[in-house]
């Protein structure tokens, strides 16, 4: 078994692990079982915080290597951390809905994340837009390291933009009483989507790998006269009258 | 088979373009089964006249007909179907397949699916036809262009610098495209700048110079 | 029109959008532009639930229509000059040609206007009722409709111009004031209780004015292209 199977299937087996703990602990007094939103919802943004920083790593990186292998983890990283924003996204409104009874508040917290995905989505596009690998992975690289800079500067304005409005008083995360059971499920869970995390990153990086050995086949393909793909036309039929 | 009129017909033909002349006095006729080769320097008006046979540009003055059509009139519309035009550019689009790209034709034209795989083997992309256009050489594209004219079948083929950047296999193609073309009785105008070439497959050659047509290459 | 017009018109619709779904302008990148801008005008304005409950249908209107002309105006839909050479040699009916584009418009104008229908209802809470909301799925396609042919008519109308993608904004907005008069009074007529038929029988009228509009004016507007 291969080292990538072997991470997949642990992957597997802790969310399965995470899903029957966190079904397992007792249900919060003030939220009930609605809290254990909190073990996936919690994770889903953490994850996606450690994704962008691991794509300004590995753009950094390519900036000063210029080692092709550093701009697919980038890549990589930057697209499953548009996953996972998304996804902490969807779970907070579905959390949000019944205790606060709106899909969205203009939280600080929220906008930036709403912030991040967008940011993210577009690094996702701009390394869709470009076709040739050198100058998407520079490009891209400069975008990935100008994105996470400029995450505390949005940070930051979304917060005073805040303190000049009423916030308005939820129910948090932190809020919840975390019982020792409570805190060991959720730690797991990080564990599990942590897994998960890198699973998705490495199969990514053999994504890349592929697409990039397609591309350098058709590539020798082309130059060659008569590559595989192309062949020696039919000279005689194309030059009759009556086919 | 129609009876034979001229497929181009120019007496006196002149096109400007605001104040400035780019072709004039312009006697051009070509018969059905011929080949016709006109060379010149670069802005002679090679092209210009091209896309006049084309009809894709109106002349200013003379008289001149398509297969037939008034160039002055409308009735080159219901003409258009039967030029086939290979350009500098490739016309294809380049985020479909060649393969797609083919069968879009097929479908504009009315032309059956199954010739669509057929003209593609013929030129030689059987293997490539699954390739996106913008992931295709010059060549490959190149290729593909004929074989749309092997669906298209036009009765005046034009090729303007056909050869250009071809390896000699293709190059052969053009010359086949345009034996095929005049053995179904349809005409060939092939423009370039490399007489040579263009010697082997024209009947007669012309030169344009400053906005004239003037025979011999 | 004649079986050959619907199949030259849905082989344009058909190459149009699988450019689309490979390049992804409409789904990838124009789409979320439109949701950030939603996102943008609370920063803007304020958070006050009531108000952008009040502005959120007028907003998702307004935004629909700005980003749709960018829908319209898609690279992957902008033939360059040997295609349309190629289009006019290969004895396309332009009214067909024209119908193909302004459908493969109006149906991605139609998936754009889904994903940033639940963007704006969770951003704005509006206050729209379950038959505001049935409402709303029947005027999404009038509005589509609307706008793609008026994107399609003004792409055509610019073809080959230097200026030509840029002015294309300018020219669709005013013209589709209509259109978003119509589809924003619709819903506040049903917020009101008083009848919307009105605004559908317009809405409904100028879809049909701009199709026979560009239907009758493509082979003129071809011939002028070149």
């Amino acid at each position: 078994m291969t080292k990538r199977r072997m991470l997949e299937i642990s992957a597997i087996s802790a969310m399965g692990f995470a899903l029957a703990l966190g079904l397992a602990v007792p249900a919060e007094q003030v939220q009930g079982h609605l809290s254990k939103m909190l073990f996936v919802h919690v994770p889903s943004i953490f994850l996606a915080y450690v994704a962008f920083v691991v794509t300004l790593v590995a753009s950094a990186a390519y900036l000063i290597t210029k080692n092709l292998e550093w701009d697919r983890r980038a890549g990589a990283s930057g697209e499953v951390g548009v996953f996972f924003t998304g996804l902490a996204i969807l779970l907070g409104m579905v959390w949000a809905k019944p205790t606060w009874g709106v899909w969205w508040t203009w939280d600080a917290r929220l906008v930036l994340t709403a912030v991040m995905f967008f940011v993210y989505l577009g690094y996702v596009a701009l390394r869709r837009a470009i076709p040739d690998r050198h100058l998407r992975a520079r490009r891209s690289a400069v975008f990935g390291v100008l994105a996470i800079v400029q995450i505390p500067i949005v940070h930051f304005s979304v917060i005073w933009w805040r303190t000049l409005h009423q916030p308005p008083s939820l129910v948090r995360p932190g809020d919840i009483q975390m019982d020792p059971p409570y805190v060991s499920a959720l730690l797991f869970s990080l564990f599990a989507f942590t897994l998960v995390y890198l699973a998705l990153v490495n199969r990514r990086i053999d994504l890349s790998r592929i697409e990039e050995d397609v591309e350098d086949a058709y590539l020798a393909a082309s130059t060659a006269v008569a590559g595989e793909a192309v062949t020696v036309p039919d000279l005689e039929d194309v030059g009759r009258d009556d086919v | 088979m129609p009876p034979a009129i001229p497929v181009v017909e120019f007496a006196g033909l002149g096109v400007r373009i605001g104040d400035t002349p780019i072709l004039r006095g312009v006697d051009l006729r070509i018969e059905p089964g011929e080949a016709v080769g006109i060379h010149g320097a670069n802005g002679s008006g090679k092209t210009t006249l091209l896309r006049v046979a084309a009809t894709l540009l109106a002349p200013t003055e003379g008289r001149g007909r398509v297969l037939g059509a008034d160039l002055f009139g409308s009735e080159r519309f219901d003409v258009r179907g039967r030029i086939g035009l290979i350009g500098h550019t490739p016309a294809l689009y380049p985020q479909l397949t060649l393969e797609e790209n083919t069968a879009f034709v097929a479908s504009i034209t009315g032309r059956p699916d199954h010739l669509v795989t057929e003209v593609l083997a013929k030129v030689g992309l059987a293997g490539a036809r699954h390739r996106r256009v913008d992931q295709c050489s010059h060549g490959m594209q190149r290729r593909a262009e004929f074989a749309r004219v092997l669906l298209t079948e036009p009765d005046l083929l034009l090729l303007d610098e056909a050869h250009a950047g071809l390896d000699p296999l293709a190059s052969d193609l053009v010359s086949a495209l345009a034996r095929r073309t005049t053995g179904r009785g349809g005409a060939v105008v092939f423009v370039t700048h490399d007489a040579r070439r263009a010697a082997t497959i024209v009947d007669r050659a012309y030169t344009t110079a400053d906005g004239h047509l003037v025979p011999g290459p | 029109m004649t079986t050959g017009f619907w199949r030259q018109a849905l082989a344009v619709t058909r190459k149009e959008i699988v450019a689309e779904v490979r390049t992804g302008e409409v789904l990838l990148i124009t789409a979320p532009f439109g949701a950030v801008v939603l996102l943008l005008v609370p920063l803007a304005i304020g958070t006050d639930r009531p108000l952008l409950a009040r502005v959120g249908p007028g907003m998702y209107w307004v935004v629909v229509l700005i980003f749709g002309i960018m829908v319209a105006l898609r690279q992957s839909a902008t033939d360059g000059a040997p295609q349309r050479d190629l289009l006019g040699l290969l004895g396309i009916d332009p009214a067909a040609r024209f119908a193909g584009q302004a459908i493969a418009t109006t149906a991605l104008l139609l998936l754009f206007e889904a994903v940033l229908l639940p963007v704006a209802g969770a951003l704005y809470s509006p206050d729209i009722s379950g038959w505001g909301w049935l409402a709303m799925v029947g005027l999404l396609p009038m509005f589509a409709v609307g706008l793609g042919l008026l994107g399609t008519l003004a792409g055509w109308l610019t073809v080959s111009l230097t200026t030509g993608r840029s002015l294309v904004p300018l020219l669709v907005a005013p013209l589709a004031i209509p259109l978003l008069l119509s589809a924003t009074q619709a819903l506040e007529g049903l917020r009101l209780r008083v009848s919307i038929g009105g605004w559908v029988v317009l809405l409904l009228a100028l879809d049909l004015i701009l199709a026979v509009a560009g239907v009758l004016s493509a082979r003129p507007l071809e011939e002028a292209s070149r």
